[in-house]
């Protein structure tokens, strides 16, 4: 793809192409201070975020950010990696509309800080959950099992 | 003035008293059972089987149970259909508690049961009755809409024998 020249150029060598097809392309960069610098160029090419997944290599964890377009319909996945000392990355919501839910709910599934972020709150789970389920270290315990949330006042 | 333990006839007041409120409760309960008025509170695939639990051809009407539009002020009966998640059981608890007294529910699907496909999932209430109190359970996943209706019949005759969990508690109202 042409757009693989361009991000090249622009982070000098920090980027590692792990799969690439005529239009399916997978990178993965290893600084994760890089990304909104570099959401600004794939949205030159890619103008729409599919989806933001996150998966649990424990205590790493990986963001899949997938990125589509609608004139060639081809696909980008940009995958980064953070650690669960600094559990935080920058937010691309200003650049990617779509990134405003996806990252409420990988927040709220993962507990993951998204800076600059205009309203990070749970979407999924009620506002005063204990924990964050998707995680493997999550235990369902009595805790959680008798948490029924009527004892908060309306 | 002396006690006495000797067994005393009711005069002929009291026995009128006690007929006469006899009288009127089989009357009320009479009227209450059959015209359960319902409140649908359908969260997911059980709601479905209740929609033609209302059609024509189950035809819930027959009994009563009239689909009326739904508002919690006029309805003596909530229909909860589909699994409830913690962030829902606030929202159950606001719209049963705004129903007028007496109020009677029933239980439908197996994650109103105990939880279902869900049971010692981390979002799910297992069986309502951890919240709510209950007179009929509909097992099932999800239930027939003839079981909905066996559920009406119950229910009926749990009223008219003064046996359902509203007149168990006392919260019948005012007649």
């Amino acid at each position: 793809m042409v757009i693989l020249d361009k991000l090249k150029s622009t982070i000098k060598g920090d980027l590692e192409v792990i799969d690439s097809e005529p239009d399916l392309l997978v990178i993965k960069i290893k600084n994760k201070k890089l990304i909104k610098k570099l959401a600004w160029q794939i949205k030159e090419e890619f103008d729409i975020l599919y989806s933001l997944a996150v998966v649990d290599y424990s205590p790493d964890f990986e963001l899949n950010y997938i990125f589509s377009n609608y004139k060639n319909a081809e696909i980008l996945i940009l995958k980064v990696n953070i650690t669960e000392k600094d559990f935080a990355i920058d937010s691309i919501t200003d650049i990617f509309n779509s990134a405003n839910w996806e990252e409420r709910e990988a927040y709220d599934l993962f507990g993951i800080k998204f800076n600059g972020h205009p309203d990070l709150r749970r979407i999924l789970l009620p506002e005063d959950w204990p924990g964050h389920p998707l995680r493997k270290d999550f235990k369902v315990d009595d805790e959680i099992r008798n948490w029924t949330g009527l004892d908060l006042k309306f | 003035m002396e006690e006495s333990n000797e067994f005393s006839y009711p005069g002929l007041y009291e026995v009128i008293f006690m007929k006469t409120e006899k009288f009127i409760n089989t009357v009320l309960n009479w009227g209450r059972s059959n015209s359960l008025w319902p409140l649908t509170f359908a969260t997911s695939c059980c709601g479905i089987e209740m929609m033609t639990f209302g059609a024509t051809k189950i035809d819930s009407d027959r009994f009563g149970v009239l689909f009326t539009g739904d508002s919690p002020r006029q309805s003596d009966l909530i229909l909860v259909s589909g699994t409830i998640t913690k962030k829902m059981a606030r929202r159950l608890l606001n719209v049963y508690e705004q129903m007028p007294d007496p109020k009677y529910v029933i239980a439908i699907g197996a994650c109103n049961v105990s939880g279902g496909l869900y049971h010692d999932s981390y979002n799910t209430i297992e069986g309502i009755d951890r919240i709510i109190p209950v007179d009929v359970f509909v097992p099932g996943c999800p239930p027939k809409p003839e079981e909905f209706l066996d559920a009406v019949k119950v229910l009926q005759k749990l009223i008219k024998e003064n046996r359902s969990k509203a007149q168990k508690n006392g919260n019948i109202g005012q007649a």
